[in-house]
């Protein structure tokens, strides 16, 4: 069963990774949308999100995740999800938002990935 | 004075292209703090040399906030009454504003000269006023294209959650899953419905036997919770209760609506369903492997039965088995002794079904033993009722009828323990029956005093063991093949020339009787008759 909501970031050549653990709800999301306002005000425009330890997104959640893709948009910048869950990955799918944001297997190929096009 | 400010916001106002810019930014603003952003800078942009100051309060605060600051001080003026146009105030100190934002807000434009003795006239106000203009314009954009947006979310959520619906439903039917579709159905459910906690809990009368948290450890406690909805289900005396607590919003918990509740009770039912139906295919396979084990139990006992009687000088034999479709207890057999005689067997188990075939298997193995030690044939019938006894439960016992034949004199000791009688056909006709012995094998654990009798066969006698499988053979009226003494008169009337056609004839008669009806239980028969 999911855990209680937890993350931790860290930054790597300026670019963020959030890991998440458990439910990505109202709590969840804002938690993770200011660990990225921080970084951002600071400006970090590369984000990756390892979503290995969350797998049940809600809406509210999502909300807060398509602000923040919608942000770095504006900002240049650009959000990956790593290790998802199938079911949190189709859920994401259907929400529209790997059409502004990308997916990769593991936090190393998103950070390659930022490497190739930053 | 006036004319002086005028000439100079004139001569420092930047070109038409830079206007343009502006304004098509302000028009685009995504969000509404751009859209004030974009607007100081436009009015920046018109009135260079004066001090150009955006104010907004949110609504429902009390505080005023800027772009150059986060909290100020209501302008001294106090608040506006509502919102108001482009104007020029206080004999040209100023040009003023109130206009409503996108998110409600209330912004409030003043515009001041640098230095306070200058004065702004009517010539200053046009600017001003279409600045207002394209502010109300993309404060209108931007709402449409917030509403858009919000009517593609709502969209993308509704096809998410029959999406989600669909898919939960085959998850939680999966009946090879090792994930229970009680935690995938409550994760699901608070998911879909914005829920920000939620419980199932299972319970037998008032007995609560298991709670189910989303997330793990969260407080079941409800007080707290300002909003519920629950659902639940009954399935095997168990009652699953589905709860969800606290529906999420970004402006804080908010009433479940009637789609929830739709979900909830149609995730309730698909866990329902799912219960039923591995409920139903554990007991079809746990049939399965039943059937299973009853094919092979029939197909040991089949090899224990003689697939072929030994030869006995002067004798014919032929015997019969014929199982019926669950496995049952008969076991017969002719077995020929280190000593030149042969022991003739003829069993019951009581019951069918793989107790009854492994009593026979017991029997088998533990009257083999004792026939090699040449026993004497009470010992022998006192020792299979102990040994029966002890491998068996209360209710289960051995009808038999066991025999020593000397072939060469046809003398035949026999012990009937309980089973059916066993006809002796002398050669005039006469039939007579065979019953002495005692108790069923393993009916009582005592030591059982067995009596045996003793015949001799001349030439032309007949025997006849059997079954209950044939006496008991009924017909589609239910009536028993043997309940006028059938058998008996049939034995007495039938003398073939050799065994075999006895048997075949036998096996057609009962037949005959049961016409259609299914076989209930093993028939199985000996028959020997004495040559010489």
């Amino acid at each position: 069963m999911e855990q209680p909501f937890s993350l931790t970031t860290e930054l790597r050549d300026n670019r963020l990774v959030i890991a998440t653990r458990g439910y990505i709800n109202n709590v969840g999301g804002e938690a993770i949308a200011e660990a990225f306002r921080r970084h951002f005000a600071e400006g970090v425009k590369h984000v990756v999100i390892d979503l290995a330890q969350s797998r049940v997104v809600n809406s509210i959640g999502i909300s807060f995740l398509i602000e923040m893709i919608e942000t770095l948009q504006e900002a240049d910048g650009r959000l990956i999800f790593t290790n998802l869950d199938p079911a949190v990955e189709k859920m994401l799918t259907i929400m529209g938002l790997f059409r502004y944001a990308g997916k990769e297997n593991a936090v190393e190929d998103a950070l390659q990935t930022f490497e190739r096009q930053p | 004075m006036r004319d002086q400010l005028s000439t100079s916001i004139s001569a420092h106002r930047p070109g038409t292209e830079q206007i343009e810019e502006a304004s098509r930014l302000l028009a685009e603003s995504p969000s509404a703090a751009d859209l004030v952003s974009r607007l100081e800078h436009l009015l920046q942009l018109l009135y260079e040399s004066a001090r150009v100051r955006v104010s907004c309060r949110s609504q429902g605060s009390a505080f005023w906030s800027s772009r150059s600051g986060p909290v100020i001080p209501a302008p001294a003026e106090g608040d506006p009454a509502g919102i108001s146009p482009a104007s020029l105030e206080d004999d040209g100190e100023s040009l003023r504003a109130v206009r409503r934002g996108p998110d409600g807000s209330t912004v409030w434009v003043t515009i001041e000269p640098e230095s306070p003795s200058s004065r702004f006239t009517a010539a200053d106000l046009p600017p001003f006023h279409l600045a207002c203009v394209l502010f109300d314009a993309a404060t209108g954009a931007l709402l449409q294209r917030q509403h858009q947006k919000g009517l593609a979310f709502s969209l993308n959520q509704s096809v998410l959650q029959l999406n989600s619906l669909i898919e939960t439903g085959i998850e939680i039917a999966r009946l090879s899953s090792d994930l229970s579709p009680l935690s995938i159905a409550l994760e699901r459910a608070a998911a879909l419905t914005n829920a920000s906690r939620g419980c199932i809990t299972l319970s037998r009368g008032t007995s609560v036997l298991e709670k189910i948290l989303f997330p793990a450890g969260m407080d079941t406690d409800r007080r707290g919770s300002t909003h519920t909805i629950s659902a639940e289900f009954i399935f095997d005396g168990v009652t699953t209760t589905f709860e969800l607590f606290d529906k999420e919003s970004r402006t804080g918990p908010v009433p479940f609506d009637t789609t929830d509740r739709l979900l909830l009770d149609a995730i309730s039912r698909q866990v329902h369903a799912a219960l039923e139906n591995r409920f139903l295919h554990r007991q079809s396979l746990e049939k399965q492997r039943m059937e299973q084990d009853i094919a092979v139990a029939a197909s040991i006992q089949q090899r224990i039965l003689p697939a072929t009687l030994p030869a006995i000088p002067g004798y014919d034999t032929a015997g019969i088995n014929i199982p019926s479709k669950s496995v049952g207890g008969d076991y017969f057999d002719c077995i020929p002794l280190s000593d030149g005689r042969f022991a003739l067997v003829m069993a019951d188990v009581s019951g069918k079904g793989i107790p009854a075939a492994l009593l026979v298997s017991s029997l088998h193995a533990t009257l083999s033993a004792y026939l090699e030690q040449s026993i004497p044939l009470l010992d022998l019938a006192r020792r299979l009722n102990s040994a029966v006894h002890r491998a068996s439960t209360d209710d289960k016992f051995i009808t038999a009828f066991l025999g020593i034949l000397t072939p060469s004199s046809g003398h035949l000791e026999t012990v009937n323990a309980g089973h059916c009688t066993v006809y002796w056909r002398k050669a005039d006709g006469t039939v007579i029956e065979l019953s002495q012995g005692g108790i069923p094998f393993g009916m009582l654990g005592i030591d059982f005093p067995y009596q045996s009798e003793a015949i001799a066969l001349g030439p032309g006698d007949r025997l006849l063991l059997y079954t209950d499988g044939i006496t008991e053979a009924n017909d589609d009226g239910g009536r028993l093949y043997d309940s006028e003494g059938s058998l008996k008169s049939f034995f007495e009337r039938q003398t073939p020339a050799d065994a075999r056609t006895f048997i075949a004839d036998l096996i057609a008669d009962v037949k005959a009787f049961t016409g259609s009806a299914p076989q209930a239980d093993d028939i199985t028969a000996l028959y020997l008759m004495r040559n010489t």
